[in-house]
């Protein structure tokens, strides 16, 4: 799955069984096989809580009854955990009791089915809860991109530049963030209608994702702005990157204004490793750069390392 | 209709299915381990294990066709529950469920076909 075009999980959703019996790990890849599903196993808490978090699966079949870690225990420390909290989990258990289900219902399970299984029952309870789930993730997701564009939208960018930030203090590498912004996209509008501005901020988007590389993150900042988060990418790496879709918008022809180009300022801020700026500072930073880049005269891109102080300014067109 | 006795082979009820076939076979293969544990941990007091031993039976031999095994796992499983810390001395209390397991165990494996 690509980050900058958001689509649906894989076409086969993974499921991951945590339960110490190596019998029934045998005995549902046989009863399953049908199901179109990859099935994982784990054969007691601990290891299936690091493969949850590990490669979060679409969906968990939790035994309770295991030596070590009890299958509560574990699933309480799922629905602890951020990267793991919005798995749903069916709990399979020999105790049929009424308050091992509730307390299962109670710890977040979406589903109780008691062990001996009935196979045929255990295949659309999973059925019914992949259903469910895959409902769950195109809702979230649809609450996580830009309906215009079809670009992550600004909550997604807030929540992801957050993770990106952290990854590069605490592992060093290098980020950049880039912010690029319509040149005088209001005259598009009053010009050529709202349908004229549509079609460019849809063509900047198509732009900004076809210049994207797989691990970058294109959303829609809020009006005609536009961000760019770029992994393992330093300043002047980013800058080129930018400075090709400057180019690419220069040069695109518009359909309903075929004589009237478009142009766009782009602001980056960018670090080689780790940093003391902080991501707040960090955006500041970009947004500083595309500020300047908009009153020396626009259709530029200018570029800080936030870790050296430098300013790249890369050259105006023609 | 007859009686069984220790010696009428117990079925799979799944031995007709061609997908449980290897599966069956290879429960069947593990059986006779799963007999000696049992019986090591009878003879040691070993609670635990032979508490584990009947939950994973009870889960899981029903799975593989043998309803039987599976109740009379769960039927012993309970008892260990309900003894609490049992002691060796009231292992010998368990005696008959304990038996009911090895036997239907045995006749499990009188009736592999291979």
């Amino acid at each position: 799955m690509t980050q900058h075009t958001p689509q649906l999980a894989e076409v086969h959703p993974r499921v991951l069984v945590i339960d110490d019996s190596e019998d029934v790990h045998r005995l549902l890849r046989v009863r399953l096989k049908n199901e179109e599903l990859i099935l994982d196993a784990s054969l007691d808490g601990p290891a299936g809580l690091a493969a949850a978090k590990d490669n979060p699966p679409a969906l968990i079949l939790l035994d309770l009854d295991m030596p070590g870690m009890h299958g509560f225990e574990v699933l309480r420390r799922l629905k602890e955990d951020a990267k793991t909290q919005a798995i749903p989990v069916i709990v399979l258990s020999g105790n049929c009791s009424s308050e091992d289900k509730v307390a299962a219902f109670d710890l977040g399970a979406v589903d109780y089915v008691g062990k001996p299984f009935e196979f045929t029952e255990l295949r659309v309870r999973v059925r019914s809860a992949l259903r469910l789930q895959r409902l769950m993730q195109m809702l979230s997701q649809r609450a996580q991109i830009d309906g215009l564009t079809g670009l992550w939208n600004r909550a997604f960018f807030d929540q992801r530049w957050l993770e990106e930030y952290a990854r590069c203090v605490r592992h060093g590498h290098a980020l950049s963030v880039a912010l690029f912004d319509i040149d005088h996209f209001k005259a598009v509008n009053d010009t050529f209608g709202h349908p004229a501005g549509d079609e460019v901020l849809q063509g900047v988007a198509r732009i900004l994702r076809q210049e994207c590389r797989q691990t970058d993150l294109a959303c829609r900042f809020g009006g005609e702005e536009f961000v760019l988060v770029l992994p393992d990418t330093d300043s002047e790496e980013a800058a080129r990157l930018a400075e090709r879709v400057r180019h690419a918008v220069e040069e695109a022809i518009w359909p309903r204004h075929p004589t009237h180009r478009v142009t766009i300022s782009i602001g980056i801020a960018g670090a080689s490793g780790s940093t003391k700026v902080s991501e707040a500072e960090w955006v500041e930073a970009a947004d500083r750069n595309l500020y300047a880049a908009k009153r020396s005269g626009r259709n530029r891109v200018i570029a800080t390392d936030v870790t050296l102080g430098i300013t790249t300014l890369t050259r105006k067109s023609a | 209709m007859t009686t069984p006795t220790p010696h009428t082979p117990l079925r799979s009820s799944l031995a007709g299915d061609p997908d449980m076939a290897e599966l069956v076979d290879m429960f069947l293969e593990e059986l006779p381990q799963r007999l000696t544990v049992l019986t090591t941990a009878v003879d040691t007091g070993d609670i635990e294990t032979l508490r584990r031993l009947a939950h994973q039976l009870k889960g899981a031999a029903g799975g593989y066709g043998f309803d039987p095994i599976g109740k009379a796992a769960g039927s012993l499983e309970a008892l260990l529950k309900a003894s609490g810390d049992a002691s060796q001395s009231q292992l010998s209390s368990m005696a008959g469920s304990i038996a009911d397991l090895k036997t239907l165990c045995e006749r499990a494996l009188l009736g592999r076909t291979h």
